[in-house]
């Protein structure tokens, strides 16, 4: 590759290699080339290498072989800060921003180029950045009132402010509503006929072969796929990641089955400003949706029932008995259990091994005489390791080791072996790779034939309707629709919960 | 993935400096001062009664650093414990005369309760931070000592806390003995039963521990047996709390809600509960520590115990405790005021005048959380990419041509 100083070639990846020190091996051997005016596309399940290979790229972690060579020279970054003085800008699914400051002061946040402010510079800067990716927002207004997609749009300026030659995208529309994801696309156009390069990474297949000029599919630490996009279709890039275990998702149509005894009642629930007034049954052995956009109040619902929004009024029954203290602590103790939207935050403690983050919400019942038994703990986890397929050394494994996937499982894994009858799941897959997904979405359809209920949040309306028996639709924080999700699609569904 | 990993034995990882560290450094600063003595010509530094003067100088902040321990973990915060524990001696000190000991005891004890109670429900059900809210009894609380005792200090007639305070109790050699082998053949009837004998001796280490010094002071060293009450009670509750952290439901949950106070409400434990449980807890201790403060002199004046409560967090720092929560040994936390005594006790015995005994003690507290950072896994891992950083940078320059190659070794 000496003899290669191709001017074409922005950013160049060769056989790159990473172990980490507990032996793990995420990278054996990745190779990439990312020419200059490109979208290029990376893509892979979760543990495949993906998320390695970013943060050498950028600087945050060092190779343990191979090379990364900036513009035909050689380069071997140790700082983010060092990559971004060399052009190349990250922009992750969940970039810092200061809430309590403006959308100004956050895009130009960091690189001092003077020692006075000035901001009619800056905003007349800005105003030039908006009109190049043709997306404009209200500069003064503090980022913390912004929506989660214009949080986005902001730290996309953030990083195009320092005039980078490559952006890197990471996961960049997981947060965002379809309108929010079309301006997106409509800016990385633009910018890419302008000269700029765009790395791509995402779990949304349809997204990468819309926008993506090139790709390239890791699956574990390999590249599989590395190929003009043009030239794939979506079912290659499908068997590409997840190998052997294809397309289960569509396989498992939901059987038809007549409903049981109602487990979930909801009346009336309500909580100012956020949703409401709300109602809703969840038999047993069924599995219902709620399909709604960011913002529909859909999550807040799932909390209100789950009694941990101590605003929410109304009335909320547990297999015929009512919950009367509004708190998680009675929830979980009736019979309900969620799996949260953002499992690092909400779900799972980071630095605990597997087994005790699975024992956790029913440690008592574990327990003989108040005194946890670590045998027995071990036991469950090791089955949740084996039923859910955890991919993990042992379960002494920390949950903040495992990829997305992994980790959702054991968010799951939590509430498995207790006594919960409704399942509240919100957004049980995201961040999640095809092969998890179809494995988590066969675990609900196992939960539903086992007699249990489950209610379900998904942003992807493909998954509600291979998982669900019913569809309920959210709209500004009202149920506006219920389909049997046999006899609906997802233009219906998109249609209805878009307002359109 | 890879699914074949190797990790360290458990025992391994517990001896691990990262994770004993604070025993390290509490051995080797009694071997230095054990040293310095004998090469001054003094007395042997670890004679009974120079032990039994370190331990009974430990044993108050001992005590209130194992209930701070506790604040910590579930991720708050306490300084008030301080105040509290004046206000508790003054209240015990200015009743006892007139109303008896046990009266003056209940009454001291539930002071420290309210302001236990008070902290937890600014901090839990309000939402005030809790280095604020405690701030602010801190010195309210204070205001209401100096406000009783009007800038005098009171002496009490009654000698029952000061009999208490000072009282020593000689454990029989025959219970020593007896106490540690119980312990030890227990942990070996778990560890042969167990097919993890190494996890079994990790996670019972303080019993073993316990039970091997109690076993060897009883044969050889009888003259330690002889402790004040203070230094029972604190050696009884580091076992107690221990034992509760790690053993039962109501600890593991202590951990949980300092850990991810979210993750553990969502999965169904009452955050608020535990938390503010910590908090009154610590009141009361505070309190009774206070009372044995007092009770060492059955005196108070308007100033006892000011500052107290910052040893008592140093204590727990020292030990390893996080400040964010969701981590912390109370046996380290008391090992932790045991340094800090035994550096000041150093500096008596080696008669190097307590000048300098501030700058050491701040020294080595910041000493040891740097190195508690530092050892971290974050930390480890910035130092490792820093060290190869400069591998890197080193090789660079020699190796223009093959430069890629150079990388690539000096990464390896």
């Amino acid at each position: 590759m000496s003899d290669l100083p191709a001017p074409a070639a922005v950013l160049e990846a060769a056989d790159v290699r990473k172990i980490y020190p507990n032996g793990t091996e995420a990278l054996r051997g990745v190779s990439m080339t990312v020419r200059h005016g490109s979208v290029h596309g990376l893509i892979g399940a979760n543990g495949a290498g993906k998320s390695t290979l970013i943060k050498i790229i950028s600087g945050v972690e060092t190779a343990t072989d191979g090379t990364v060579a900036w513009r035909g020279q050689a380069v071997r970054w140790t700082s983010p800060a060092q990559a971004l003085s060399a052009g190349l800008a990250a922009v992750h699914q969940h970039t810092p921003l200061v809430p309590a400051m403006t959308v100004l002061d956050n895009v130009f946040l960091g690189p001092a180029r003077a020692v006075t402010w000035d901001a009619g510079a800056r905003a007349d800067e800005l105003g030039r950045l908006c009109d190049r990716i043709g997306y404009h927002l209200d500069a003064s207004r503090p980022v913390g009132e912004l929506s989660v997609g214009a949080r986005q749009m902001v730290a996309i300026l953030q990083a195009l402010a320092r005039d980078p030659a490559l952006v890197l995208l990471d996961e960049p529309t997981a947060a965002l509503s379809p309108s929010e994801r079309d301006v997106l696309f409509r800016s990385i156009r633009r910018l890419r006929d302008q000269g700029t390069t765009f790395v791509y990474v995402s779990h949304f297949l349809d997204e990468v072969l819309d926008l993506t000029d090139r790709l390239t599919v890791l699956r574990d630490g390999r590249v599989v796929v590395d190929d003009a996009t043009a030239a794939t279709t979506k079912d290659d890039l499908v068997t590409a990641i997840v190998g052997e275990r294809l397309a289960r998702v569509e396989a498992s149509a939901p059987p038809p089955h007549s409903a049981g005894e109602p487990l979930l009642v909801v009346e009336g629930l309500r909580s100012t400003g956020r949703f409401g007034p709300i109602d809703l049954t969840v038999h047993a052995g069924e599995v219902v949706g709620l399909a709604g956009l960011l913002g529909s109040g859909r999550s807040e619902l799932l909390e209100a029932i789950y009694g941990a929004d101590p605003a929410a009024t109304g009335l909320v029954r547990v297999a015929g008995r009512r919950l009367r203290a509004r708190t998680p602590h009675t929830a979980v103790r009736r019979g309900l259990a969620l799996v949260p939207e953002d499992r690092n935050r909400q779900g799972l403690l980071r630095d605990w091994p597997i087994w005790r983050n699975v024992s956790l919400p029913y440690l008592a019942e574990l327990a003989r005489h108040g005194l946890p038994d670590a045998d027995r703990e071990r036991e469950l986890a090791e089955r949740a390791v084996t039923d859910l397929g955890i991919k993990a050394p042992d379960v002494d494994t920390l949950v903040g080791e495992l990829s997305g996937g992994n980790a959702q499982k054991v968010v799951f894994a939590k509430w498995l072996y207790g006594p919960a009858r409704v399942f509240l799941l919100d957004e049980p897959s995201a961040g999640v790779d095809v092969g998890a997904k179809a494995d988590i979405i066969q675990l609900i359809r196992r939960l539903a034939e086992a007699g249990k209920g489950v209610l379900i949040v998904a942003s992807e309306f493909e998954e509600l309707l291979s998982a669900c028996d019913r569809v309920l639709v959210m709209r500004r924080g009202q149920l506006i629709g219920e389909r049997v999700a046999a006899q609906t699609d997802l233009h219906e569904l998109t249609a209805l919960a878009s307002g359109l | 993935m890879t699914s074949e990993v190797r990790r360290r034995p458990a025992w391994v990882q517990a001896l691990a400096p990262r994770a004993a560290g604070v025993v390290y450094a509490f051995v080797l600063l009694v071997a230095v001062l054990t040293i310095a003595s004998e090469a001054q010509g003094r007395p042997n530094y670890l004679r009974a009664i120079n032990i039994s003067n370190i331990l009974d100088q430990t044993s108050l902040v001992g005590i209130s650093a194992i209930f701070m321990t506790v604040v910590l973990i579930t991720g708050n915060f306490d300084l008030s414990v301080a105040s509290t524990g004046a206000l508790a001696g003054t209240v015990a000190i200015k009743m006892v005369d007139s109303q008896g000991p046990a009266v003056a005891l209940i009454v001291a004890l539930l002071c420290g309760a309210a302001v236990g109670l008070i902290n937890a429900v600014l901090v839990q059900k309000v939402g005030v931070n809790a280095f604020i809210v405690t701030l602010g009894t801190l010195t309210a609380v204070r205001g209401v000592v100096q406000a009783i005792l009007n800038g005098n200090s009171i002496t009490a007639n009654n000698e029952a806390f000061h009999v208490f305070a000072t009282a020593h109790w000689t454990m029989p050699q025959g219970v020593a003995i007896g106490v540690g082998v119980v312990l030890l053949a227990g942990v070996a009837y778990l560890a042969t039963r167990s097919d993890h004998r190494g996890r079994v001796l990790g996670a019972t280490a303080l019993l073993w521990v316990t039970g091997l010094a109690l076993f060897l002071i009883g044969l050889f060293q009888k003259a330690l047996l002889d402790q004040t009450l203070p230094v029972w009670l604190m050696i009884a509750l580091t076992v107690v709390v221990s034992a509760v952290l790690r053993y039962t439901v109501l600890g593991r949950n202590l951990y949980a809600v300092g850990g991810n106070p979210e993750a553990a409400r969502l999965s169904g434990i009452s955050v608020d509960r535990y938390k503010m449980g910590a908090f009154v807890l610590n009141g009361v201790v505070a309190a009774g520590v206070g009372i044995l403060y007092a009770g060492r002199f059955n005196s108070v004046d308007p100033t006892v115990l000011t500052g107290n409560e910052l040893t008592v967090i140093a204590a727990a720092v020292l030990g390893g405790t996080s400040l964010f929560g969701g981590s912390g040994y109370v046996a380290k936390s008391v090992i932790g005021a045991l340094i800090l005594f035994t550096l000041s006790n150093g500096f008596n015995v080696l008669n190097i005048g307590s000048n300098y005994q501030n700058v050491v003690q701040g020294l080595v507290l910041i000493a040891a959380a740097s190195l508690y950072t530092a050892t971290s896994a974050r930390g480890r891992s910035l130092v490792r990419d820093r060290l190869a950083a400069m591998r890197a940078r080193r090789q660079a320059p020699s190796a223009d041509r093959s430069e890629e190659k150079e990388l690539t070794s000096a990464g390896r």
